[in-house]
């Protein structure tokens, strides 16, 4: 896997070489495709060929795949319920984060997080917010010409316009020639401190509740 | 938490879409997939006019990743433009064309073009390829739910921008040209669920069937892939069905097929048929009725009437009435049209002599995508014209007696274009009530569009042309005013709205969604 890394990123999000996690590139290779390109390589590429044994290049190939598998399919362990307890609860989760509709807007909407992120997203989002911000959910602060001031997240913002949607789930299409001032603060809104927060177990709650958070279910899951 | 949420839903409660809103659109807004329920897409917006329409300028495109063939028609609301793609959905700052947030459907393994969402209270509507409903946050794009409404292993899928009503959001299906059983449905706004059902092809022993011989219902297609128009003081819903299958041999189905090619009215709390009207019985030519149906309160012969006009696939131009379904008037719309000699005072077509598909081939006009299809016509009052696009050409019809199999690709052979013969669009400007063609546009071009209309109270029409262009003609008489190469093919319909005082007009092309407004020097 080392030599994987050198490419592919430590947690094979990507780097010189494609992103692995995102299941993007991966899932639109068969078995048979994937083991190909770790064996032979990508001619013309700077993949180069694996010359291990079929076995070892077996088990790679399912590895990387694993990665990229969305949180719902690891059927964790843990008690869902107490983990949406959690997630309404002591977390104070759902004044930002909405599922089906229930919960706040300021932070992203999470009714398909488990359909769409592997866990080991999941559990970096929880345990270390600052790690990676969404897209769109950058605070932002916006002062118009009248002083009002507009904070919120930058759903979109460029040198002529802002796209703000504040705490009340107000959108505020701001054009830039109508602001005093607009700041982006490069953190995230989200507080840090889950692992202090819950103990070892109620995590386990929390994950296996948000991990089966889905639109529509895994296939070959008759549950 | 519970404080904030109440916060939450005072403050969007007034920017929900009502059902008045959605009744009095098209003003400053465009709530609805055809301007209006009536498919009229006649903007009342007078700001960009017949003067300055020249001084057009594009003021923002939007491109909408990884798309390449948009149907979308966008709806505007509060300042919000909404788009979609197939499995997707995108809500833009209408005023800078930036992204608000997008919405995709990944786990769908399927992928078909998508003709846009529908709006209602605080949310917007998408339907998927593998024909779910989702409802979505219109400010955060955030999911509400994810409902199946049919089975895409039994074949169903879906492209339909959805139509919402007071209490119900109306979808259809594709599936005409591989063997399923057509159906509107309304489906509650809140979860999805089911409110009524109304089958295309009746099942055996309901009236209709006895038009079908011993074919299977379930294999007789009708469907309901465009979306409806809708009257609210009758209660209305006027809905058009597609092609009976398979779609260009009718051995196996002796009869006219109801309710293929046909508009069925129905009523919009219990989806009871009220009156049916099918232009094409017993179809071999694949000619849907899909085109929206205008609806239009006007002088007909010297009466009042409220009327349901339709320019056809089959190149009929047709006026009924929409209150009983009655037959009232139809003219041909092309002159590439010898499939029928005319019509009877039923609206019934008069078969021309050895003109069906054949094996070894025929010649029969209009061709198979028809004189007109899905692309929206428009209606202006104050020229009382409805301004429809046309395709003149014909095409070779061949036929195929074998077995039919559905969802196997079958569909009883197909059509062929004649090289000699090259097709050519026009926009043709219609007298409402006579059919008589008061002015046409010519469009230079490979044949190969789809684009729609809109009409403006600034005297304009929008159309798109088969070179890639949108183009501004005078509504009254055709001069064109102004165009714009967007370097793409067209396959959608333009819409106009207003924001701040500034009107503007926007069409999707392939990948890109395109805003035109007036030159500000400012």
């Amino acid at each position: 896997m080392g030599a994987c890394s050198a490419c592919h990123g430590a947690n094979g999000e990507g780097g010189q070489g494609p992103n692995l996690v995102s299941g993007r590139g991966i899932g639109r290779l068969s078995d048979a495709q994937l083991f190909s390109v770790i064996r032979n390589g990508l001619p013309g590429t700077d993949m180069p060929p694996f010359r291990m044994a079929d076995d070892k290049v077996w088990q790679l190939s399912s590895y990387v795949r694993s990665m990229s598998a969305p949180a719902v399919a690891m059927r964790l362990s843990g008690d869902p319920a107490k983990g949406a307890a959690l997630f309404s609860g002591k977390g104070r989760c759902s004044g930002c984060h909405a599922i089906r509709g229930v919960g706040g807007v300021i932070g992203p909407d999470l009714t398909n997080i488990g359909g769409a992120r592997t866990m080991h997203q999941i559990r970096q989002s929880v345990l270390d917010p600052g790690a990676r911000i969404e897209p769109g959910y950058e605070a932002i602060t916006c002062v118009k010409a009248d002083g009002k001031e507009i904070r919120g997240v930058a759903r979109n913002y460029n040198n002529y316009s802002a796209q703000v949607l504040d705490r009340e789930g107000a959108l505020h299409l701001l054009s830039r020639s109508e602001l005093k001032s607009m700041k982006i603060e490069e953190k995230t809104l989200m507080p840090g401190g889950a692992a202090e927060l819950f103990s070892a177990a109620e995590l386990a709650d929390l994950f296996a509740f948000l991990s089966r958070q889905t639109t529509r279910p895994v296939e070959g899951d008759s549950k | 938490m519970k404080a904030l949420l109440l916060v939450y839903c005072a403050l969007t409660a007034s920017a929900q879409v009502t059902y008045q809103d959605l009744v009095r659109s098209p003003n400053q807004e465009w709530l609805n997939y055809n301007g209006d329920y009536g498919a009229r897409r006649y903007s009342p917006l007078t700001q960009i006019n017949t003067v300055n329409a020249g001084r057009l300028v594009a003021k923002w495109v939007y491109n909408v990743p990884g798309a390449r063939r948009l149907e979308t028609v966008p709806l505007v609301h509060k300042g919000i433009m909404y788009v979609t793609d197939s499995n997707a959905a995108f809500a833009l700052d209408a005023r800078a064309g930036r992204e608000i947030w997008r919405y995709r459907a990944d786990q769908v393994k399927n992928s078909r073009v998508n003709r846009g969402v529908a709006i209602h209270g605080d949310r917007v509507y998408l339907v998927t390829t593998d024909a779910h409903l989702i409802a979505l946050h219109r400010v955060t794009g955030a999911v509400l739910f994810d409902k199946e409404y049919a089975s895409s292993k039994a074949g169903y899928f879906s492209t339909i921008a959805p139509l919402a009503l007071k209490d119900a959001i109306l979808v259809g299906v594709g599936g005409g040209g591989s063997g399923q059983r057509g159906f509107v449905a309304a489906l509650s706004p809140e979860d999805g669920h089911e409110i009524w059902r109304f089958w295309t092809v009746p099942a055996k022993g309901e009236p209709g069937s006895e038009t079908w011989g011993n074919f299977p219902a379930e294999w007789g297609g009708a469907p309901t892939w465009t979306t409806g128009s809708y009257d609210p003081e009758l209660n209305l819903v006027y809905w058009p069905t597609g092609n009976p299958w398979p779609d260009f041999y009718g051995g196996r189905r002796p009869g006219d097929n109801l309710y293929s090619d046909s508009i069925l009215a129905l009523d919009g709390t219990t989806g009871k048929k009220k009156w049916h009207f099918q232009f094409t019985p017993h179809d071999v030519w694949d000619w849907d009725a899909n085109e929206p149906p205008v609806l239009l309160d006007t002088e007909f012969r010297g009466q009042r009437r409220k009327l349901l006009l339709q320019a056809n696939r089959n190149g009929f131009y047709y006026v009924l009435d929409r209150v009983t379904g009655q037959f009232l008037h139809a003219k041909p719309f092309v002159k590439r049209l010898d499939w029928a000699t005319g019509l009877d005072d039923k609206g019934r077509p008069m078969l021309a002599p050895k003109k069906a598909p054949t094996p070894g081939g025929t010649k029969i006009c209009p061709s198979v995508r028809g004189a007109t299809n899905w692309m929206s016509p428009s209606y202006s009052p104050a020229t009382n014209l409805i301004y429809v696009v046309t395709l003149e050409q014909c095409d070779i019809y061949i036929s195929s007696a074998k077995e039919p199999v559905p969802s196997s690709g079958f569909r009883g052979t197909g059509s062929e274009g004649i090289p000699t013969e090259p097709g050519v669009f026009f926009l043709r400007a219609l007298d409402v009530t006579t059919g008589n063609i008061k002015w046409e546009h010519h469009m230079p071009g490979p044949a190969t569009m789809w684009a729609g209309t809109v009409s403006t109270a600034g005297g304009l029409v929008f159309t798109g042309d088969d070179d890639g262009n949108l183009v501004a003609l005078d509504a009254a008489t055709g001069r064109d005013l102004w165009h714009f190469s967007t370097g793409h093919t067209l396959y959608a319909s333009p819409i106009t709205y207003e924001i701040d005082g500034k009107q503007y007009v926007t069409i999707a092309a392939e990948s890109d969604i395109f805003t035109f407004g007036l030159f500000d020097a400012r």
